[in-house]
């Protein structure tokens, strides 16, 4: 792919700047009503989907070049997904989205980097990981854990914990529940511990295809060796990784499964009880990459054609990734069947979800930026009258709670298998 | 261009301007109306140098009466190469608020009372189009047969023109066809103080005939424009300030063939506050208005006398309710208004009464279909009446009520005499409120009261927030000197359509 | 060449609102440049409008104001900008250098006003937000048919103002209250109740209405200084405070409460049409009343709207759907046919108006199209109007559309045009260059005036921007429906506005000095002149010099 590809998007967009808001017909109030974090922030139009449509167009028609304000209204972006969601609700033809994750590539193939992400990439070639920690800690999690280790032993399922649950000690209690979890529930897996290697998601948005693909083929070859058919992991943005970009890109045939997918499968059919109350009201933050992200891949191989006349379409179809059929429901049934729980929604939820602001590189280069974005998100949380927030995502919980400082909004922030942990 | 005759005003050429002086001014007239249309006759001219308001005397020279925009047109071309003032008048008398009152010397009144025709009536798209000098009283019976009529304001004089009480924006009684303010007025054909003519809204688009318009399925239903101007908001409650109106289109309703008057009273304002807002919002019934008991017995008083013998019997304030059904299934309309109705009033804890005491129903409908008998309804009660009128919203009309009457009582004015009557616009964003102060014009120092209440009300309420958006006589000059923007903004308008000013001049800020 | 501008007039306008609201970096100046429809004006069928010199966020009419004075010491012209969409809110010259004013920052509901039924907003307040907000005080507001995205403030001060509540709820041109308005010399003008310092209720007077200046049929479109807030009037809401839409997107539907209807109703011909609407406005019913589905084209709307709702659907099986046995005979039956959703204040009172909805569609010969009105199309309807969250999908076949035609008027004057457009619609999709949906992609209000009595209809003509030749056809499209209008003594339509965005001033003066009444364009002038000394504003505000078609006719 090039930017050139998306041509035809940035000529076909009306600046309607549906891109700005939530779908329309679910605005409930005038506060929660805006989807996109990137143009609060930004203001200028070129924060925008649309806007940066238009930054692809002038580019590459030599209208403008790129300067340090085009490269911020480039990055100051988590990717997040709103803007697609919103655009396709009127648009078959329009992929606002992969323009804008194209358009950062070619920034950064044409050596227009930030140095925030220049770091993390450099991380990610040395230790494997994109949180800036040392290699030799990865798999300390593990410890005392009896579990296969796939770099030695086969298995059909791998247990991804990701870069976030590997190395974030205040998570790392949840990154064991889950593989208590899948020995309780007899499935045959194994870890690489570590040895895992960052799923390199976040390096593609950034715009570091190459390394992204070399994490990417690196991962694949080593699950074939371990002959792993299925990857589960309790990272949102693993789960779309491995299920959108690895089969989209390299090629995988792997099946994902995200571990609240797998736990609400093992409430329904009974080898999960919940046995402790856990009194709580929460309301559900849709993480991104499980959500409007979270849809299933669908190969394709097309291009554009025309109906009746001049209508665009594709050949084959061309599948819409619009958020319809993300994981919407397993998290909530989960939160519901455990015992005390009362889930309150927020406004802006499942495919319109604000998001939490740690995507896209946002959160490495924009710290402020991703911090302002998750306290607007907490806000809204709290006007729910929730006690807690609660996500499937551990990049969601840490911005939270990060931003959530001294209990700024006096609400507290679980991952989903922390009360899923206190409930068995 | 608007069936000019040119003959007209190659007649006023020929004539020449030489010596301006009263004769060659009658001369020049008579040119253009006919010597039996130009009026120097003292006593008619003393007719028109007062009215029922404050306004400082003073007689116009002449009086003129065209019967034609060609008419109208040359004696404003003349206007301007004299430089006389103009003051259009197209409803009898009496008048009530200075604007037909000359404010400068060797003023010509143009009397638009012979343009009386009805040039139009579309049933099917619901539009009259009429001249300035067609009156109630002579139009309701002529869209009545094609089922249809027009909003009007409450009892209007039987003489007052149409056009000229849709131009001053005076309130008509069903807020639910209120879109507007100026409703039910849409376009005009108008003749600017400069002497170019104009079509405003969606006539302003052409051609410019009427006739050659309807061939084309135009119907002048859209008062906007044209193009990024409101011509027609210039002119209304301009008090003929900006030119003189030659035609109007105006919007229909039909006649309802199920109609009837309910009432709900209440002791204080307040009490009928909350369910105003209620009624108002969800645009139930036709006729609203809120009154009390002394206006109400003005009201209703000419089959009962003097209005002091009904009210007594009337309830201190109530809101008058008309149900009508048109069109399809009359009665079911009427009668699913008045369940809904009788709910709201349950909710509100008031009670709903389906007639009055001493007055029939049928005197009510037709009471409020038809224009004001004779006397004229507020000079009943005692022979002449001074008004204070303005808008505000409906939470702040107890206040300013209790502002008047507070005044009038300083003053020792009987204010059970008051009238009283809030009419809802606007859909009830809106409320005209009216305090009628009624007095014996030969009793003066009763008159010397009723002026000093109209003064230090005025000046109250303009001072506490009430909005006089018809800025009549001496309340110009207090609206004015508190909006600027506003001010600036009418006078380069006016220096636009009028840049000679000889079209009322001294009238609000001009 | 560039007029030159100091590099102070830059750091000027940087000391009144911060160096991070104004920019004059070239990707950013063209994301604005770039508009909708600029490729049916511009040379090169270019997508870019001129480049502004600078854009600027202001936060308050201070700003507004203290900026504006800033331009007029160095002769840069305004341009402002609120949600932005089409051609005309960009700057309309090029080497002109012109600040654009985008509106973003000042985004405040600043008063809802619940009793008194009216909100003040500032110009980024969208109608889906205000909408939100006000239901759930049982109110709604008059949403334009560009859709709910749109800017209050633009709809009501600066542009058109219609839409499909327009006939239940008012034109934005009526509902407009207190405004304030910047004037292209930095003047503050309050009009209405809100220069008389009572409030914002009222937007007539004091006397004659300074509000008559500011806009007519439309507005300035940017072309004469900035409005910063507004009042509008809000209309009654009797459905649920908050709207809860079902999924899945994109056909999100909403519950139809039980004092609401909602119908897409067909007639059998053009006269039936017209008698239907007449009858609809004499019997006062109706909250909703709208042409709008058949955006998509006569031939291809049932097919469509109905892969639309389904979200395994895309485009690709509309082609198919549309030769389905059971979808022509819809297409056929729903061919001539509108959208009206009644409200009711009560129970009774909507089987009221239901009653008198069947008893007018037996009179005229119209009917209730099935298939539209089961429950997933009558839901998926009574979203779409309700919101008018979908507008984007003016675009859905080809991501180009323009429309042609619209000429207001009655239903009967209506009615007598929409044969010409359809026909000349149909004669330019034969090129293959149209998206071919058939004569009759015409959409409209049931009325954009309260009441009832006038509205146009405008023939959606879709084509590809990415596709010169599209763009060529759509241009030969326009310019034949100019000639179309003119043999048949119809005023021009909506192609002709958005066509003279690209002609010279000359021509467009040419243009309107054999119009048959020029005086207000000459009024305009005086008015630009008396508020626009130094000429800051453009062409939107339009004019005739002085001498130009005077004593024509």
């Amino acid at each position: 792919m090039a930017l050139e590809d998306f041509r035809a998007d940035a000529m076909r967009c009306t600046r309607c700047a549906y891109c700005k808001w939530i779908p329309f017909d679910l605005i409930k109030s005038a506060r929660f009503s805006r989807g996109c974090p990137s143009i609060e922030a930004g203001k200028f139009h070129s924060y925008s989907a649309g806007g940066r449509l238009v930054t692809a167009l002038s580019l590459m028609d030599e209208r403008s070049t790129v300067t340090e304000k085009v490269k911020d209204s480039v990055f100051k972006c988590n990717l997040c997904g709103q803007c697609d969601v919103s655009c396709k609700m009127c648009r078959y033809d329009m992929e606002p989205l992969e323009a804008m994750r194209e358009l950062r590539a070619t920034l950064v193939r044409d050596g227009h980097t930030l140095p925030q992400l220049d770091s993390v990439i450099g991380h990610l070639r040395s230790d494997f990981n994109m949180v800036g920690q040392a290699i030799e800690n990865r798999g300390d999690w593990a410890k005392e854990l009896q579990v296969k280790d796939l770099s030695k032993e086969k298995a059909e399922f791998a247990f991804h914990a990701g870069c976030r649950y590997s190395f974030d000690g205040e998570l790392a209690h949840v990154t064991r529940l889950c593989v208590q979890i899948l020995q309780r529930a007899g499935v045959d897996f194994g870890i690489f511990g570590k040895k895992e290697q960052c799923c390199a998601g976040r390096a593609f948005d950034m715009g570091y295809r190459d390394d992204f693909l070399a994490s990417a083929r690196s991962n694949l070859k080593a699950w074939r060796r371990a002959g792993v058919r299925t990857v589960i992991t309790p990272c949102a943005e693993c789960f779309h990784t491995f299920s959108r970009k690895y089969t989209a890109r390299a090629g995988s045939e792997i099946k994902v499964i995200h571990m609240v997918q797998l736990v609400d499968q093992l409430v329904k059919n009974d080898t999960l009880k919940f046995t402790k109350p856990v009194n709580l009201r929460v309301t559900y933050h849709d993480p991104c990459h499980l959500g409007r992200q979270g849809e299933p891949y669908v190969p394709w191989d097309g291009k554009e054609k025309k109906i009746f006349g001049q209508a665009v379409c594709y050949e084959p179809p061309r599948p819409r990734y619009n958020g319809a059929f993300g994981v919407y429901r397993p998290p909530r049934d989960v939160l519901k069947a455990i015992p005390g729980v009362e889930v309150v929604e927020m406004e802006r939820t499942q495919e319109a979800a604000w998001c939490c602001g740690a995507g896209g590189g946002a959160r490495e280069a924009y710290p402020e930026f991703a911090r302002a974005t998750a306290i607007e998100r907490l806000e809204e949380a709290r006007s729910t009258g929730a006690d807690a927030i609660v996500s499937a995502c551990p990049w969601c919980v840490r911005n939270f709670r990060d931003a959530n400082g001294a209990n700024r909004t006096r609400l507290e922030v679980f991952d989903i298998m922390e009360l899923v942990g206190q409930a068995l | 261009m608007c069936g000019i005759e040119s003959s007209t005003e190659r007649s006023v050429l020929q004539l020449g301007l030489g010596e301006i002086n009263v004769d060659t001014k009658k001369q020049a007239l008579t040119a253009i109306v006919g010597a039996e249309h130009v009026i120097d006759d003292p006593v008619i001219l003393e007719s028109y140098a007062t009215d029922c308001s404050c306004a400082r005397k003073r007689q116009p020279w002449f009086v003129v009466c065209p019967i034609t925009a060609a008419q109208v047109h040359a004696i404003v071309m003349w206007a301007n190469r004299t430089k006389t003032p103009l003051i259009p008048v197209s409803s009898g008398p009496p008048h009530f608020h200075g604007d037909t009152v000359p404010s400068v010397p060797e003023g010509v009144i143009v009397d638009l009372r012979r343009m009386k025709a009805i040039k139009r009536i579309d049933r099917r798209n619901r539009m009259a189009v009429i001249e300035p000098g067609v009156t109630y009283a002579e139009v309701e019976p002529a869209l009545a047969k094609e089922g249809l009529r027009i909003c009007h304001p409450l009892l209007p004089r039987s003489n007052k023109s149409v056009v000229a009480s849709l131009l001053e924006r005076q309130p008509t009684l069903i807020p639910r066809f209120n879109y507007s303010l100026p409703e039910p007025l849409r376009t005009c054909g108008v003749v600017w103080g400069s002497g170019e003519v104009a079509f405003t809204g969606e006539a302003g688009n052409g051609p410019m005939d009427l006739e050659l318009q309807w061939k084309r399925g135009i119907a002048q239903v859209d008062p906007k424009g044209p193009n990024s101007t409101d011509l027609m908001r210039l002119l209304t409650g301009a008090q003929g300030s900006m030119g003189i109106v030659i035609w109007a289109s105006v919007k229909c309703e039909l006649i309802p063939s199920a109609h009837k008057y309910v009432f709900v009273p209440g002791e204080r304002l307040e009490d009928l506050t909350e369910f105003c807002h209620k009624l108002e919002r969800i645009r139930l019934g036709d006729e609203v208005l809120v009154v009390n008991a002394a206006q109400l017995a003005t009201i209703l008083s000419p089959q009962h006398g003097s209005p002091e013998g009904l009210k007594a019997s009337l309830p201190a304030w109530t809101v008058v309710i008309g149900l009508a059904g048109a069109a399809l299934f009359p009665e079911e309309r009427v009668r699913v208004q008045e369940t809904d109705l009788k709910r709201l009033v349950q909710q509100c804890g008031l009670t709903l009464l389906k007639g009055l005491p001493k007055v029939t129903a049928r005197e009510v409908v037709q009471t409020f279909e038809r224009c004001s008998g004779e006397p004229y309804f507020k000079f009943r009660a005692k022979g002449a009446c001074e008004d204070i009128f303005f808008l505000t919203t409906l939470d702040k009309v107890p206040q300013f009520t209790s502002t008047v009457f507070s005044i009038a009582e300083r003053l020792q004015y009987a204010t059970s005499a008051i009238g009283f009557y809030v009419q809802p616009q606007h859909h009830g964003v809106s409320q005209h409120v009216e305090f009628n102060f009624p007095f014996d014009p030969s009793d003066s120092e009763e008159a010397a009261i009723v002026k000093r209440i109209h003064e230090e009300a005025s000046a109250a309420l303009i001072s506490s927030g009430a909005y006089f958006s018809r800025p009549y006589g001496s309340w110009a000059g207090m609206v004015y000197s508190r909006d600027v923007s506003s001010t600036h903004v009418l006078r380069t308008a006016k220096r636009i359509v009028d840049p000679n000013n000889v079209m009322n001049p001294g009238k609000l800020c001009f | 060449m560039s007029k030159h501008v100091p590099r102070e007039a830059y750091r000027a306008i940087e000391d009144v609102v911060g160096p991070d609201n104004i920019s004059d970096d070239p990707a950013f100046l063209d994301s604005y440049a770039f508009q909708w429809l600029a490729e049916l004006v511009r040379g090169n069928r270019s997508h870019y409008m001129p480049r502004p010199w600078a854009v600027v966020l202001p936060g308050s009419t201070e700003e507004v104001a203290a900026v504006t004075k800033v331009c007029n010491r160095y002769g840069i012209k305004i341009k402002p900008i609120s949600t932005g969409w089409y051609h005309w809110a960009a700057p309309l010259r090029d080497n002109d250098p012109t600040v654009q004013f985008d509106l973003r920052r000042m985004d405040k509901i600043i008063e809802i006003d619940e009793k008194n039924m009216y909100a003040v907003v500032e110009p980024y307040v969208i109608c889906a937000q205000l909408q939100a907000e006000v239901m759930k005080r049982g109110l709604n507001l008059n949403i334009i048919g560009a859709g709910c995205s749109t800017s209050i403030v633009a709809s009501a001060c600066a542009y058109f103002g219609g839409g499909p509540a327009s006939y239940y709820m008012g034109n934005n041109s009526d509902n407009l209250l207190g405004q304030e308005w910047v004037t292209p010399t930095g003047e503050i003008i309050r009009t209405g109740s809100l220069g008389s310092g009572c409030g914002w209720f009222c937007g007539e007077g004091p006397g004659p209405s300074p509000r008559g200046v500011t806009r007519g049929v439309l507005g300035s479109r940017g072309g004469l200084g900035t409005y910063t807030k507004c009042a509008i009037k809000l209309s009654p809401w009797q459905g649920p405070p908050v709207l809860e839409p079902k999924g899945p997107l994109p056909g999100y539907r909403l519950p139809i409460p039980d004092n609401f209807r909602v119908y897409t109703i067909g007639a059998p011909d053009w006269d039936s049409w017209a008698n239907c609407y007449y009858r609809i406005y004499d019997n006062g019913i109706g909250y909703i009343f709208h042409r709008q589905f058949n955006l998509a084209g006569a031939d291809l709307a049932p097919a469509l709207w109905l892969t639309y709702i389904d979200p395994k659907k895309t485009l690709n099986d509309v082609e198919s759907t549309v030769k389905d046995p059971e979808i022509q005979k819809i297409t056929e039956e729903a061919r001539i046919s509108f959208q009206f959703i009644m409200q009711g204040n009560s129970i009774e009172d909507i089987q009221l108006q239901d009653k008198i909805l069947d008893e007018i569609l037996r009179q005229t010969g119209c009917y209730k199209i099935k298939r539209f009105c089961e429950p997933d199309m009558a839901e998926f309807t009574n979203m779409y109007m309700q919101r008018l969250g979908h507008k984007h999908c003016n675009f859905i076949w080809a991501g180009g559309y323009m429309g042609s035609w619209m000429q207001p008027g009655t239903p009967d004057f209506v009615k007598n045009y929409v044969p010409l457009a359809i026909d000349g619609f149909r004669r330019d999709q034969k090129s293959h260059k149209l998206v071919e949906c058939g004569g009759d992609a015409m959409m409209g209000c049931g009325s954009t005036i309260g009441g009832g009595g006038l509205f146009g209809l405008e023939q959606f003509v879709s084509y590809d921007p990415n596709d010169n030749d599209s763009i060529d056809a759509c241009v030969k499209h326009m310019e034949d429906a100019i000639r179309d209008t003119t043999a048949h003594q119809i005023p021009p339509g909506k192609e002709f506005l958005y066509l003279q965005i690209g002609w010279t001033d000359e021509k467009i003066w040419d243009d309107l000095a054999r119009m048959p009444q020029q005086f207000v364009l000459h009024f305009q002038r005086k008015v630009k002149e008396a508020f626009d000394p130094n000429c800051l504003g453009d062409r939107n505000y339009p004019w005739l010099p002085e001498g130009w078609g005077q004593g024509q006719e």
